[in-house]
């Protein structure tokens, strides 16, 4: 007759060393990620075999939706404030204090300038459903083109805050376009690059495995 | 878990009412930790943590001079006209051009430039250059791809295309608007291409 010895032994595990573990990762993460900027557009790219990863330093991103409408981003709230004064004295946008301060926070944007001022004073929740026109672009005079000049600008602005010690790198020019944009619209956005002597920029792709050239070249 | 638990609360029972003070302080953290690594999880899947790739791509000055444009061997030049539906016509040279059109896949396009450096290295031979990053003096033969692309054609053939020049090597590419007389040429290609080199230096400096 056995003693009351192998019943009760349900098997117990420390649990709280385990729980550290979760825990610290946990941790880890939720202060290493950055959230997710919004986007006004969801944007498909197109993939490539770059490996080639996006910078750290700040990145002025013009996105292009596949109906070639194109929106504006860029980082750093100090030159985006420094951006929209600028350009609020140029244009005339009549824009209030509260209003740039929106804007410098505002993510990315895709409006015409006249129609900028409405779009700030969306409340946040109803900012998705405002009509997006995109950035107007002229082809043929690039002191008239829209996305020129605020591109113009905002290079300017980054570098004045440079100076002043705000930010460490001036922007890296990124363009984020749908694989089925069609090719003009892309085009427009090179031209206006090119205009403006941007001459060298990045395009967002997404990863794809790369192929054996080396191999199929015997 | 259900078992730990019991374990763990309602251990000593015989021991009498004096003995309830022994009574474990141990917290069953099972479902802690299911909760932990539950929230983990769903950072790990909603961050981006991975950066996006990118591409870089330099473009041509805008204004470049006459007098600056440096003349290429003709025999060297591939040209490659981005057209509608994913499909990619190409010329060699200029006199003569003989349209063909390929896919963006591994044995369309690739193969195209491919054969082309075969034939240019058999023509020429290898040159030497000096490695971009390294400075090491290599050797490699090379063909200059003009990349351009139609009104139909969408932003993925032009990565598409690029990353074919990222794979197979190609060191000089330029992209470049697309002439009417292309144009023409893709709807009849039996009329031949009436496209000189003076054109193409046109085209290349008023860009």
């Amino acid at each position: 007759m056995p003693k009351h010895k192998p019943k009760r032994s349900a098997p117990t595990i420390d649990m709280t060393a385990m729980c550290d573990v979760a825990f610290l990762l946990l941790t880890f993460f939720m202060l290493t990620a950055k959230a997710k900027p919004q986007e006004m557009v969801v944007v498909d790219t197109p993939t490539s075999i770059s490996q080639t990863k996006l910078p750290d330093a700040g990145t002025l991103t013009i996105l292009v939706d596949r109906e070639g409408k194109v929106f504006l981003d860029m980082a750093g709230q100090h030159t985006r404030m420094d951006l929209i004064s600028t350009m609020n004295s140029t244009y005339q946008m009549g824009l209030t204090e509260k209003e740039m301060a929106i804007f410098s926070n505002v993510g990315s944007f895709g409006v015409p300038r006249n129609r900028l001022k409405q779009f700030l004073d969306t409340p946040v929740s109803e900012r998705t459903k405002f009509p997006s026109l995109g950035i107007p672009i002229d082809s043929v005079d690039v002191n008239k083109s829209e996305l020129a000049n605020w591109i113009h600008n905002a290079r300017l602005s980054q570098f004045r805050m440079k100076q002043e010690g705000k930010v460490k790198d001036e922007y890296v020019i990124v363009v984020k376009a749908d694989a089925s944009t069609p090719y003009p619209a892309v085009q427009g956005v090179i031209n206006t690059l090119v205009d403006i002597n941007v001459n060298k920029f990045n395009l967002i792709t997404s990863m794809e495995g790369k192929p054996l050239a080396e191999g199929s070249k015997k | 878990m259900a078992e730990i638990a019991q374990d763990s609360g309602g251990g000593h029972k015989k021991g009498g009412k004096v003995r309830s003070k022994k009574m474990s302080t141990r917290i069953d953290l099972t479902p802690m930790v299911d909760l932990g690594f539950l929230l983990i999880t769903f950072f790990m899947l909603t961050t981006t943590l991975a950066k996006p790739n990118i591409l870089a791509l330099v473009m041509p000055e805008k204004d470049i001079k006459k007098e600056d444009v440096e003349p290429v061997k003709e025999s060297k030049v591939l040209t490659l006209l981005l057209g509608p539906n994913d499909k990619v016509y190409w010329y060699e040279g200029i006199t003569d051009a003989k349209l063909d059109s390929t896919d963006y896949s591994a044995e369309g396009l690739r193969q195209v430039i491919l054969n082309k450096m075969e034939k240019v290295k058999g023509q020429f031979g290898q040159e030497d250059y000096e490695d971009f990053k390294t400075k090491e003096p290599k050797k490699g033969s090379f063909i200059n791809v003009i990349i351009k692309p139609t009104k139909d054609s969408r932003y993925k053939n032009l990565v598409d295309a690029l990353d074919e020049m990222a794979i197979t090597k190609v060191r000089y590419y330029v992209i470049l608007d697309v002439s009417e007389l292309e144009l023409a040429f893709i709807k009849n290609p039996a009329a031949g291409l009436k496209f000189n080199a003076e054109d193409q230096v046109e085209a290349a400096t008023n860009n």
